[in-house]
């Protein structure tokens, strides 16, 4: 399989007057495509910045990060947006659907940022979108009409519309309830049957356990990087260390 | 609630340049609002300043007859009248004053005892008129202003007694009046009325003003319908004399402004946008800090707190605000109110304005100031009290989910904008069409010129002046003298100065043909003498100006203007053209030459266009003239040499109104460029608040939105696209705006044209709304671009 993404060293410091916060540090990581790869650790461990950088809506501060055999490290904000349009889908926790905007609007909005594609293409373009999540009956309906289930299907399909070539999804189960987590999660299940590549942020070990491979942060290191069966042990182990430190 | 207080005026210090905006929003519609009530009421509203002066009235006449009334029907009505509990005749006009060493003229008002009576008055020496005065043989006594006591006599202790000639009839000075007393407007010398309608036929009548007080508890609409059943009654029995004749009671303060309801009405028009626009930015600059606010509402609540608590600390805020801006408001207009006393009294002869103007704050303007803050701290604390106190807490707490509350919070600054686009565009184009119209007026060509001149009004003594001759030989000898001065360049004469008045008679055109039931044109006469119009700088088009063939006993000549051959003599030269005027003693005047046009009458309507004759003084020699010199200098500076040699020539023909023609200019347009000044502020103030109202709405909307702008940017989106959107959703919010604050606007402009103060100007209509376009643009690009600004993470996860 083809490497989509690839550090390399790559760290993020936030400084402030006082203090330099490390959120990554000497992050190496390859993702092919067709992966669907689970990130987990604990709460500000950097699993969430990382997943900010791989999606360029953040920078790091050191190291190399290149994208589709593309180096897009050192690229400027307008170069940055255009290769999010293309190359990244995401899906957010709180959703993030624009609340002035239909639903099939909100899916469409991608692709109004693309110049080559026509109004009609858009338009089936995102019908296709909808119709993989499920949610075409809801076209014309306004965020605050769905459920939160809903909501994030459409955030779904949005994220898939443009045919990105990764789809970053941070904790996308977080504001659910379980029967929707599990809806959620099957959807992403069969995006990656369909061949889509997945990274996602998650606490929750049942949506850990649906992907193929868990990278594991801990203290902005990766501290592990594998199968789910692999990960269990070493994830064991190393909360039994933490425990006796 | 000390501590909610005290935690408020942290919270505003924190945000000390967003609470000086609020303040500051504020402090601009209260202060013109203030400003505007007080000048107002001080003017117009409030009673005269002593008991019972809410119902002192003033009965006038119709307008044929200057506002008079025939003594006759005054004596009847007096009679029968049971509304009222005074009912007085009064006259008044100018009179020649001497004392031993010294003349002038002044207004002098002929009254009753009752009137100083009515007007609580109290002199400060001597006594009031009393009965015994008002008899025929009763010798003749004058009751002086403190004013004219400084001026004629120095303050003299020993006034009292002394002997003042009024039109060279001794009187004797029994009372000295207090400076505040000018009954009825700028009275400084009072006579006793003496005139009756006995052995006089009804139609030569005199005619007089008539003082009234109501009788407490009777309406004016009652008194009025008593007045108008009266005079119904009287013209039964009088149809000819008496036709359509009516009276009307008012105020004596509506009397020193008639005319100007539109006008009043505009500035009460502009001053509620004002206060509307001040009263929306506030509202929606509160607003984005309670929303900003929301989640600590929202955690308070979760905590516990009832609602009431969250709205009163969010209202604290409101209140804070305008009791500050209340404070400053009630200095800016007092301030204002100082100014625009010194501005108005320009409009006045003498620069005096009317007794009761009172340009301060009173108690009233507190007052009133006081509601208004109060009213205004609950109209715009109240929304955004319960806007970001009334939503689903779980929601907010969740946080990031928006819901129906940020869809009612954007639906809401959408409307917003649209009525501040709609206010601003409205009141601009009102204010900027003023503003642009009395500007235009005063650089139009009046075909004067103004500059280095000094006037005068001389009347001479009829009884001496009983002939052309000696009239003409005084004139003479007068400019003669003055022609040796050397800082005098030219000296002539007219009987109507520029922007003063004219006769206005009716005349024909020999060999016209006016119909069997003719209505003959109107034309403004004026008598110059021969020099006037080079000395004024009048341009001779065609023809000749007067000169020595136009003397006594020669036929009569007449110079006419542009104005008048546009009007009556397109297609021809009227040149040896001949007229009369009707109704007069039958004399035809020659045409002899054309003038520019000239403007005679206050700036007002056509004035320039009105036709008019100059007919030659050598040939209708006056008692009465205007003196005008044109001086080398200043002609300030040939006052004193003005004054001496009239003085010389006759002691007994005061000089009155010197004053020098620049000032009558001033005078002219002082209603019109106080009004116009009131407008540029008016214009300033909506400019200001428009620009702050839509960037704070926008900015407020761009707070709301930094998310949006977050997960556009997430999905691809580069800086300029987000830009665009935004530009284009506010340019459709500018043109809903527009569309409706255009038409407001013309329908404004075209309620007060009547009033000559505004035409209405296609570039206007064109001008204001770019220009509202350009501070829209502004407006939005500043707030989204600082958004732009953020990383797209820090946007997204931005509460």
């Amino acid at each position: 399989m083809k490497t989509l993404i690839e550090l390399k060293s790559l760290s993020k410091v936030f400084s402030t007057e006082e203090v330099d916060t490390h959120a990554l540090s000497d992050i190496n990581l390859e993702i092919k495509t067709g992966e669907y790869v689970s990130i987990s650790g604990p709460s500000g461990c950097g699993k969430s910045t990382l997943l900010s950088i791989l999606g360029l809506l953040d920078v790091a501060t050191d190291g190399e990060y290149v994208l589709n055999e593309k180096n897009v490290s050192g690229l400027d904000a307008k170069q940055r947006a255009a290769i999010r349009n293309i190359e990244i889908g995401f899906v957010f926790q709180s959703f993030n659907l624009i609340s002035d905007l239909t639903v099939e609007e909100n899916v469409e909005l991608p692709l109004t940022y693309r110049k080559d594609i026509s109004k009609e293409e858009r338009r089936k373009q995102v019908q296709g979108a909808l119709e993989k999540v499920d949610m075409s009956h809801r076209a014309k309906h306004y965020p605050s009409q769905l459920s939160g289930g809903q909501q994030q299907r459409v955030a779904i399909a949005r994220a898939i519309v443009g045919n990105p070539s990764i789809i970053l999804a941070d904790e996308p189960t977080g504001n659910l309830d379980s029967k929707n987590a599990d809806q959620v999660m099957a959807l992403l299940d069969k995006l990656h049957e369909d061949g889509v590549t997945i990274c996602m942020v998650t606490h929750d070990p049942r949506g850990a356990k649906r992907a193929k491979r868990v990278i594991e942060i801990f203290d902005s290191k990766i501290v592990s990087d594998s199968s789910v069966q692999e990960v269990r042990v070493d994830s064991q182990e190393s909360l039994a260390e933490e425990a006796v430190a | 609630m000390l501590a909610d207080l005290m935690y408020t005026l942290r919270s505003m210090s924190r945000n000390l340049k967003f609470s000086l905006l609020t303040v500051f929003v504020m402090t601009t519609g209260l202060a013109l609002f203030i400003f505007i009530y007080s000048f107002l009421h001080n003017t117009l509203t409030s009673p005269l300043p002593f008991a019972g002066g809410d119902r002192v009235r003033l009965i006038q006449g119709m307008q044929v007859d200057y506002f008079l009334v025939r003594m006759n029907d005054y004596e009847e009505m007096k009679s029968k009248l049971s509304s009222f509990d005074t009912f007085d005749a009064y006259s008044n006009g100018t009179r020649n004053l001497m004392t031993s060493d010294r003349s002038m003229r002044e207004n002098t008002y002929y009254v009753s005892p009752t009137f100083f009576e009515v007007s609580d008055a109290k002199p400060l020496l001597g006594r009031l008129l009393n009965e015994k005065d008002l008899e025929p043989a009763a010798e003749p006594v004058a009751i002086i202003g403190e004013s004219l006591w400084q001026r004629l006599y120095a303050s003299d202790a020993d006034i009292l007694g002394k002997k003042l000639r009024v039109n060279n009839v001794p009187h004797t000075i029994v009372g000295v009046m207090p400076q505040a007393y000018r009954f009825p407007q700028t009275g400084n010398l009072w006579l006793p009325f003496k005139q009756s309608t006995a052995g006089v036929a009804r139609a030569s009548a005199p005619f007089v003003k008539i003082l009234a007080r109501t009788k407490p508890g009777i309406t004016d609409e009652k008194a009025q319908a008593e007045l108008t059943q009266m005079m119904s009654d009287i013209e039964q029995r009088f149809p000819k004399l008496n036709a359509d004749k009516t009276v009307n009671m008012i105020t004596y303060q509506e009397a020193a402004s008639q005319n100007q309801e539109e006008l009043i009405l505009a500035m009460k028009l502009c001053v509620a946008l004002v206060m509307l626009l001040a009263c929306i930015n506030t509202g929606n600059l509160l607003l984005s800090r309670a929303l900003e606010k929301n989640k600590e509402s929202a955690i308070r609540s979760a905590l516990g707190a009832p609602r009431l608590k969250l709205v009163v600390q969010v209202m604290l805020e409101s209140a804070i605000i305008c009791l500050a801006s209340g404070i400053f408001a009630c200095m800016i207009a007092a301030w204002g109110l100082d100014i625009s006393l010194t501005e108005l009294s320009k409009m006045f002869r003498g620069s005096e304005a009317p007794f009761w103007w009172q340009f301060d704050l009173t108690s009233s303007s507190f007052i009133v100031a006081g509601i208004v803050t109060l009213v205004l701290a609950v109209v715009t604390g109240a929304l955004p009290a319960l806007m970001s106190t009334g939503g689903d807490i779980n929601s907010v707490l969740r946080d990031g989910t928006r819901g129906a509350q940020s869809k009612v919070s954007s639906y809401l600054s959408q409307l917003i904008v649209v009525i501040e686009v709609a206010l601003s565009c409205a009141l601009l184009i009102l204010a900027t069409s003023m503003v642009l119209t009395v500007y235009n007026k005063s650089k139009m060509d009046f075909g004067v010129e103004f500059d280095g001149y000094l006037s005068a009004r001389i009347t001479l003594p009829r009884s001496e002046y009983n002939s052309d001759s000696k009239i003409m030989n005084y004139f003479r000898s007068v400019e003669q003298e003055l022609e040796s001065n050397p800082n005098v360049e030219a000296v002539s004469y007219t009987r109507n100065l520029p922007f003063t008045w004219t006769l206005t008679p009716e005349f024909m055109m020999e060999g016209a043909d006016y119909g069997k039931d003719p209505q003959y044109p109107l034309v403004e006469y004026v008598t110059v003498a021969r020099d006037y119009f080079e000395t004024m700088g009048v341009k001779l088009l065609e023809g000749r100006a007067f000169d020595a063939r136009d003397k006594a006993g020669s036929p009569l000549a007449a110079v006419v203007t542009q104005s008048f051959i546009n009007r009556y003599s397109k297609d021809e030269s009227p040149i040896g053209k001949r007229f009369k005027l009707v109704g007069g003693d039958d004399q035809w005047f020659t045409i002899v030459g054309v003038v520019n046009s000239v403007a005679h009458v206050f700036p007002y309507g056509d004035t320039i266009t009105r036709p008019s004759v100059f007919v030659s003084l050598e040939q209708n020699p006056g008692s009465t003239m205007n003196i005008v010199i044109k001086a080398k200098g200043d002609p300030n500076l040939v006052r004193e040499s003005l004054s001496q040699v009239t003085f010389k020539a006759e002691p007994n023909a005061p000089l009155f109104n010197v004053r020098t023609v620049a000032r009558l200019k001033e005078r002219a347009f002082a209603d019109y460029n106080f009004i116009s000044g009131i407008f540029v502020i008016f214009a300033i103030a909506s400019t200001v608040l428009a620009f702050s109202g839509i960037y704070g709405v926008v900015a407020n909307m761009m707070v709301q939105k930094t998310q949006e702008v977050g997960i556009r940017k997430a999905l691809g989106a580069d800086d300029a696209q987000v830009l665009i959107h935004f530009l284009i959703k506010n340019g459709k919010l500018l043109l809903a705006g527009l569309v409706i604050g255009i038409p407001i606007g013309y329908v404004l402009i075209n309620m007060l044209e009547d009033t000559d103060l505004v035409t209405m100007s296609v570039g206007i209509f064109v001008m204001i709304p770019l220009g509202i376009t350009l501070i829209s643009l502004l407006a939005v690009i500043s707030p989204v671009g600082r958004t732009l600004k953020m990383e797209p993470i820090l946007a997204l996860r931005y509460e």
